[in-house]
C-alpha cells in the first residue's frame, strides 16, 4: 500500500533535515513558490478533493477560501496539534517520526492563504513531537525555507509553536484560538466562523497536522495523484488510522481511505487477539457512536461512516471484543468527557456528569428500568450544547442505546455487570 | 426590519435583534439566566430555548443567539423546547442546594421561579452534590458559590463592564469558581451589581442579610440622592428602615447599574437620633406649639429688624418641591431674600453651568456611553460620580479615546481598566480625534475660562453638580434673582435664617439672634437652630430632583417615616400605647411644612407646588427616562415618560 505521510520514516527514529530534502523534502515548496500563485496553490488542493484529518472532515480548499482576502489586516493561520482524544493518537506517531511534512505544508498553506505568521498549537503531553518540531523549524529558517523572504520569493513567514497549557478543549478550534491569545479555552458561538473572525479579530485557518502534511504531497504530485489514492471513488488519499483494543496489531497505519472496517482490522492488524471475537468498536475516535459486526464491511471514509450512523472522525478505532461491557467501556469515555468539559453551558458542564452519574448507577448494578430512557432523554437535549463537545460525548451513548439495549437491560435485572466490570 | 411569526404573533423588528429580544418587544418572556440586556448574549446557559417551526432555520436554538430572519415561525411553547428548558433546570438543581429557606434571594430568585416554571418537581439526580468553599469578600457582598448555576453574568459585569481585575472565573468543567483570586474585600467601586445581576443567590447584599424577605419588602421607583447624576433606584425598606438599594433601569441615566456609594450609602435615614420631633430651644414640643412659636417669632424678627432682615435658604439636596415652596414664602415675608446655595462660589458655578443645558450642549450618561472622545477637566470621577466613571469605561470599550486633564492617569485609568492619555490643555487633543466629543467637569472649578471651551468640536458637556437637585436650585435662584448665603450675610442686615435642608456652617450662624432649620439630618444647622421643624428624608415622602444635565425625575415614597423597628427601646415591646402614628413617624415632607407656614403667615398656598412652567412636572412619572427642564423660561423638551 502507498505510504504518503509514512514514506519518509526511518525505523526507530526521527528522519533528519538532511534525509527528508534528499527525499525530495521541501520541493514541493520551492516549486510552489516559483511556480503557482497562492490562489492556484488553493484551487489545488481543492481539486484533490483533501477532507480535515481532524474529525470533521470539511473540505481544506473550501475553508480555506472561505477566508476574505481584500480585507485589511493580517489573517492567521493554525496548525492544530491538540491530539487529545482518546484513542487518537496519529498526529504524535507522525510527528515523532517525521516532523517536515508538517512545517513544509504549513508554510505552504500559509503561502496559499497569504499568511505572514502562523501558529502550531500542541498539546503539552507531546514532548518529544514538539521538541521535533522546534528542531525542525529552526532547520527550516537557517536553510532559508522559513522567516523573511523564502527562497528569494518575497514571500516570508513565520512559525510560532505553542505548548498548549493543556485541556481536551483546546482542540475545538475556537477554543483554541482563545487559548492562543490568553483567554480562558471556552469555546466562541459561531457564526462568526474563524475564517471570518479569529484569532485576534483577524480571519483564520485552523487545519489539523495530518490535514497540513499532505499538502506537500498534493503540490508535489498532483490533485488527481492524491484523489487515486483513495479505495473507493468518493474517497481521496489515505489516512492515518491509529488502532487500538483488542487486535493483535494495535499501531497506526496509513492505509488508503475507503478500506472497509473488516479488511482493516483482519489486514494491518492481524485480526483479533487470540481467542477473541469481534464485538464493537469505535470507528473515529471516542466521540464516535459504535460500530458493530453490522457495519464490519462498510468503507472508512467520511461519508461512508456518516451513512452508516457514526463518524470517521479522527480515524483512532477502538476495537471490543465480545468480553467487554459496553456499559463500562461508554462510562469510560464519559468520565474522561465530564472532565475535560470546559464549564462554559450547562449541558456539558452538568449534563455530562449526570450521565456519568447514570451510567455508574447501571454499571454497579444499581439501575433502574427508567434510566434507558433516561440515558435517551439526555442524549437527545445535551445535543444542545454549546459547542460539539457534548454532542460528540453522546456519540457513545447513542451507539449504545441504539446496539447495545439488552446488555443494558441485563445490568438492571442482574442488578450487576454481567462482564464482571471488565469495561 | 425583518418580520417573524413568535407564538402566532407576528412581530417586525430592526436587523440584529435576537429571537429573545424580539419576543419581549411583544410582552413574551422567554426564561434566561446568561443573557442580560446590557452584558449580552452568550449562551452558556441554554434556558432560552425556543423551536424554529418553519423559516431560514429550523429546530431546537437559543433564542438569546439567533439573530431574527424574515420569515422565521418560532414557538417559545413547543413541547421539545419546553422539555429543554426543563432538562436545562434540572442540570442545575442536580448540585443546587435546597436551602432556599435561608437564603436571602428566597423569593426574589430567578432559579426559584424558573423551577417551579418549568416543572421540575421531582428529583431524578440520587448522588452527592458539588461543593465549594466561600470566600470572605468584604463588608458589602455575601459570598455563597454553592448556589451557583455558571451563567457567567458576574464575571462578565465585574471584568467587562466595571474593568474589575480582581474576581473572576477559575477551575474548569464541574469545578468552574466565580471569587477572587486571593480572599478579601472586593475592589470595584461598582461591586454591588453582583447583587442585582447573580440570577440566584451567590451574591447576596451582606448589610441586609436575614432581615427580610421580597414579598415583606417596601418598594418604590426612587432616585439616589448621592450626587447630581440621579441615578434611578429602588430602595427596599421593612419595619421603617432602609434595608438595601437596588438598581433601577434607566437607559437615559445610569442603564442597568449604580455604585456602591450609592448602594450601601444613604443608611442616615435610619438613625433613630434624627430629628423626629418639632424643638424649641432645644425642647421637644409638640407641632401646633412649634408652628406657632416660628410664626411669632418671625412676626417679632420682621417688626425689629424690617422685611430684609430674613434670609431663606434652600439647598441643593432639598428636592424641587421645597424649593418651590421656599420662593413662594419668601414672597410673602422676605421678599429677595431668597437663596439656593450657601456659598457664593457654589451658586457661581452651577448658575454658570446652566449655560450647558440647552439639548445641543449636554451630554447624558448614554452619551457618554457612546461619546468617540472623553475629555475629563481634573474631576476625580470615581470619587465624586462613579457611575460617570463607568460611562466613560464604556465610551472606552466602544473605542472613544480618553483624555485626561489634572488628574492623576494612572489612578483612573488603572482603577478602570481603561487606558487614558494625560493633556495639559484641550488643544493638546489631537483634531481628529475629536469625534462626538464629550467634555466632563465639574461646576465647582467653574467659572473659569473652561465653559467657553464647550464650544470646542462641538463637544457635548457634562458638569456635576454640587447636589441630586442643584439645577433645580440654579433654575429658581435665576427665577427669583436668588444669590447665595454667603452674599446675603455679607450685606450685614440678616438677622434671621430659615434653613431648609440647608447645610450652613454653624460658625456663619453665630451671630444671628433667629435661626430656624427644616431638615430631617442633623446637622451642624440644625445644632445650633433654635427652632427645629423635622422633615421626612427623600425615602419618605413623593419628590423630584432635576440632574445635572436638567433632568428632571419623580421619586416615590417608600416607607412610611418613623424610629425604625430596630432602633425601638426593647424594653416598650410590645407596645402598650396603641398610636396611629409609629414612634417618631409624625413628620411631613419640607414642602407641606413650608406650605402650611405660607397660609399661617397670610398667603394662600398652591394646591400642587408645580404651576407656571412648572405645571407639566405634577404628572411626571417616576419610571421612563425623565422630562428635561432646559434653562430659565425657555421652551422644555420631553425626554419620555
Amino acid at each position: 500500500m502507498e505510504q504518503v505521510l509514512f514514506r519518509h520514516n526511518r525505523p526507530g527514529r526521527c528522519i533528519t533535515f538532511a534525509e527528508y530534502r534528499s527525499q525530495g523534502g521541501f520541493g514541493a515548496l520551492t516549486r510552489a513558490l516559483r511556480e503557482l500563485a497562492p490562489l492556484d496553490l488553493q484551487q489545488l488542493v481543492m481539486d484533490s478533493r483533501l477532507r480535515g484529518r481532524g474529525g470533521a472532515g470539511f473540505p481544506t480548499g473550501l475553508k480555506w477560501s472561505f477566508v476574505r482576502r481584500d480585507l485589511p489586516g493580517p489573517r492567521w493561520l493554525i496548525c492544530n496539534c491538540d491530539e487529545m482524544e482518546p484513542g487518537t493518537y496519529k498526529d504524535r506517531v507522525l510527528l515523532e517520526a517525521n516532523p517536515y511534512s508538517l512545517v513544509e505544508g504549513v508554510i505552504l498553506a500559509a503561502y496559499a492563504l497569504g499568511v505572514p505568521h502562523a501558529f502550531i498549537f500542541i498539546r503539552r503531553g507531546y514532548e518529544s513531537a514538539a521538541a521535533n518540531l522546534r528542531r525542525a523549524l529552526a532547520e527550516a529558517t537557517t536553510a532559508n525555507l522559513l522567516g523573511e523572504n523564502i527562497l528569494g520569493s518575497g514571500f516570508s513567514c513565520h512559525i510560532d509553536l505553542h505548548l498548549s497549557a493543556g485541556r481536551y478543549i483546546c482542540g475545538e478550534e475556537t477554543a483554541l484560538i482563545n487559548a492562543l491569545e490568553g483567554k480562558r479555552a471556552n469555546p466562541r458561538a459561531k457564526p462568526p466562523f474563524p475564517a471570518v473572525k479569529g484569532l485576534w479579530g483577524g480571519p483564520t485557518v485552523v487545519n489539523n497536522v495530518e490535514t497540513l502534511a499532505n499538502i506537500p504531497d498534493i503540490v508535489a504530485n498532483g490533485p488527481e495523484w492524491f484523489r487515486s489514492l483513495g479505495a473507493t471513488p468518493d474517497a481521496a488519499g489515505t489516512k492515518l488510522f491509529c488502532v487500538s483494543g483488542h487486535v493483535q496489531n494495535s499501531h497506526c497505519f496509513e492505509l488508503p481511505l475507503g478500506m472497509t472496517l473488516g479488511e482493516i482490522i483482519d489486514g494491518p492488524c492481524g485480526g483479533m487477539k487470540p481467542g477473541r471475537s469481534f464485538k464493537a468498536c469505535l470507528p473515529g475516535g471516542a466521540s464516535t457512536p459504535y460500530f458493530t459486526r453490522e457495519q464490519w464491511g462498510i468503507p472508512m471514509e467520511f461519508d461512508a461512516v456518516a451513512k452508516a450512523g457514526s463518524r470517521l472522525g479522527t480515524g483512532g478505532i477502538v476495537v471490543f471484543d465480545e468480553e467487554t461491557c459496553m456499559v463500562g467501556a461508554t462510562l469510560n469515555l464519559i468520565r474522561f468527557y465530564a472532565r475535560e468539559s470546559c464549564g462554559w453551558c450547562t449541558p456539558c458542564r452538568e449534563g455530562l456528569p449526570y450521565v456519568r452519574h447514570i451510567l455508574e448507577r447501571l454499571e454497579g448494578g444499581r439501575g433502574e428500568p427508567g434510566d434507558i430512557d433516561l440515558l435517551r432523554e439526555q442524549v437527545k437535549y445535551l445535543n444542545y450544547a454549546f459547542c460539539a463537545l457534548a454532542p460528540g460525548a453522546m456519540g457513545p451513548v447513542d451507539g449504545l442505546l441504539r446496539h447495545f439495549q439488552e446488555e443494558l437491560r441485563e445490568h438492571i435485572t442482574l442488578k450487576r455487570c454481567p462482564f464482571g466490570g471488565r469495561g | 426590519m425583518p418580520g417573524l411569526i413568535i407564538d402566532d404573533i407576528p412581530v417586525e423588528v430592526p436587523a440584529g435583534t435576537t429571537v429573545i429580544e424580539a419576543a419581549r418587544s411583544v410582552g413574551i418572556w422567554i426564561p434566561h439566566f446568561c443573557y442580560h440586556p446590557a452584558l449580552g448574549s452568550v449562551g452558556a446557559c441554554r434556558l432560552c430555548a425556543v423551536k424554529l417551526l418553519d423559516g431560514p432555520v429550523k429546530g431546537i436554538q437559543m433564542s438569546c443567539m439567533l439573530p431574527v430572519q424574515e420569515g422565521m415561525v418560532v414557538s417559545t411553547t413547543d413541547a421539545e423546547a419546553q422539555a429543554m428548558r426543563r432538562n436545562v433546570i434540572e442540570w442545575l438543581m442536580i448540585n443546587h442546594p435546597h436551602d432556599c429557606p435561608v437564603c436571602d434571594e428566597g423569593g426574589e430568585c430567578t432559579l426559584q421561579d424558573y423551577t417551579i416554571a418549568g416543572g421540575h418537581g421531582l428529583r431524578r439526580y440520587d448522588g452527592k452534590k458539588r461543593t465549594y468553599h466561600n470566600q470572605e469578600l468584604g463588608p458589602h457582598i455575601q459570598h455563597e458559590m454553592n448556589r451557583c448555576i455558571h451563567c457567567y453574568r458576574c464575571v462578565r459585569f465585574y471584568q467587562e463592564q466595571a474593568g474589575g481585575t480582581d474576581f473572576g472565573v477559575m477551575g474548569s468543567g464541574a469545578r468552574v469558581y466565580f471569587g477572587r483570586f486571593k480572599e478579601g474585600a472586593l475592589d470595584s467601586p461598582f461591586s454591588g451589581n453582583l447583587v442585582d445581576v447573580c440570577p440566584t443567590g451567590v451574591f447576596t447584599d451582606k448589610t441586609s442579610r436575614f432581615r427580610a424577605r421580597y414579598w415583606d419588602y417596601d418598594m418604590a421607583p426612587s432616585l439616589c440622592p448621592g450626587c447630581s447624576l440621579g441615578c434611578n433606584i429602588t430602595p427596599v425598606a421593612r419595619y421603617r428602615e432602609l434595608l438595601k438599594i437596588k438598581a433601577r433601569r434607566n437607559d437615559g441615566v445610569n442603564g442597568w447599574f449604580i455604585c456602591d456609594r450609592g448602594r450601601f450609602g444613604g443608611r442616615e435615614v435610619n438613625d433613630p437620633a434624627r430629628p423626629r420631633a418639632p424643638r424649641v430651644d432645644g425642647v421637644d414640643v409638640p407641632w401646633d406649639q412649634a408652628l406657632d412659636t416660628f410664626v411669632l417669632r418671625l412676626g417679632e424678627l420682621l417688626a425689629t429688624h424690617g422685611a430684609g432682615s430674613l434670609a431663606l435658604v434652600g439647598s441643593p439636596r432639598l428636592p424641587l418641591e421645597g424649593q418651590l415652596l421656599l420662593a413662594r414664602l419668601a414672597e410673602i415675608v422676605s421678599p429677595g431674600n431668597v437663596c439656593w446655595f450657601t456659598t457664593a462660589g457654589e451658586a457661581r458655578g452651577v448658575l454658570a453651568a446652566l449655560e450647558t443645558l440647552p439639548p445641543e450642549g449636554v451630554a447624558s450618561l448614554a452619551d457618554v456611553r457612546g461619546a468617540g472622545c472623553v475629555v475629563i477637566l481634573g474631576v476625580d470621577l470615581l470619587a465624586e460620580a462613579p457611575m460617570m466613571a463607568l460611562a466613560v469605561r464604556q465610551a472606552w470599550r466602544n473605542g472613544a479615546k480618553v483624555y485626561v486633564m489634572g488628574i492623576s492617569e494612572w489612578t483612573f485609568g488603572s482603577f478602570l481598566g481603561i487606558s487614558v492619555t494625560p493633556v495639559s490643555s484641550l488643544d493638546e487633543v489631537p483634531p481628529a480625534e475629536r469625534v462626538k466629543p464629550v467634555l466632563i467637569g465639574n461646576s465647582r472649578d467653574l467659572p473659569s475660562a473652561r465653559v467657553d471651551e464647550k464650544l470646542w468640536g462641538g463637544a457635548r458637556v457634562a458638569l456635576l453638580q454640587s447636589g441630586p437637585n442643584a439645577v433645580g436650585a440654579a433654575l429658581l435662584s435665576v427665577d427669583h434673582d436668588g444669590a447665595s448665603l454667603e452674599e446675603l450675610l455679607a450685606s450685614g442686615r440678616i438677622k434671621g435664617v430659615v434653613a431648609v435642608e440647608a447645610d450652613i456652617p454653624g460658625s456663619w450662624l453665630a451671630g444671628i439672634p433667629f435661626v430656624a432649620a427644616l431638615d430631617w439630618r442633623q446637622t451642624e444647622t440644625v445644632a445650633v437652630a433654635q427652632l427645629l421643624l423635622p422633615t421626612t428624608s427623600w425615602l419618605e415622602m413623593d419628590g423630584t430632583f432635576i440632574n445635572y444635565e436638567g433632568r428632571a425625575q419623580r421619586f416615590l415614597k417608600v416607607m412610611n417615616p418613623g424610629i425604625p423597628l430596630r432602633g425601638l427601646d426593647p424594653t416598650l415591646h410590645p407596645p402598650r400605647i396603641h398610636r396611629s402614628v409609629p414612634p417618631g413617624g409624625d413628620l411631613r415632607p419640607a414642602w407641606r411644612l413650608l406650605a402650611h407656614l405660607v397660609e399661617r403667615l397670610g398667603g394662600r398656598s398652591p394646591e400642587s407646588p408645580f404651576t407656571g412652567r412648572w405645571e407639566r412636572l405634577r404628572d411626571l412619572h417616576p419610571e421612563g427616562e425623565g422630562i428635561m427642564v432646559y434653562t430659565h423660561g425657555s421652551d422644555s423638551s420631553e425626554g419620555g415618560g
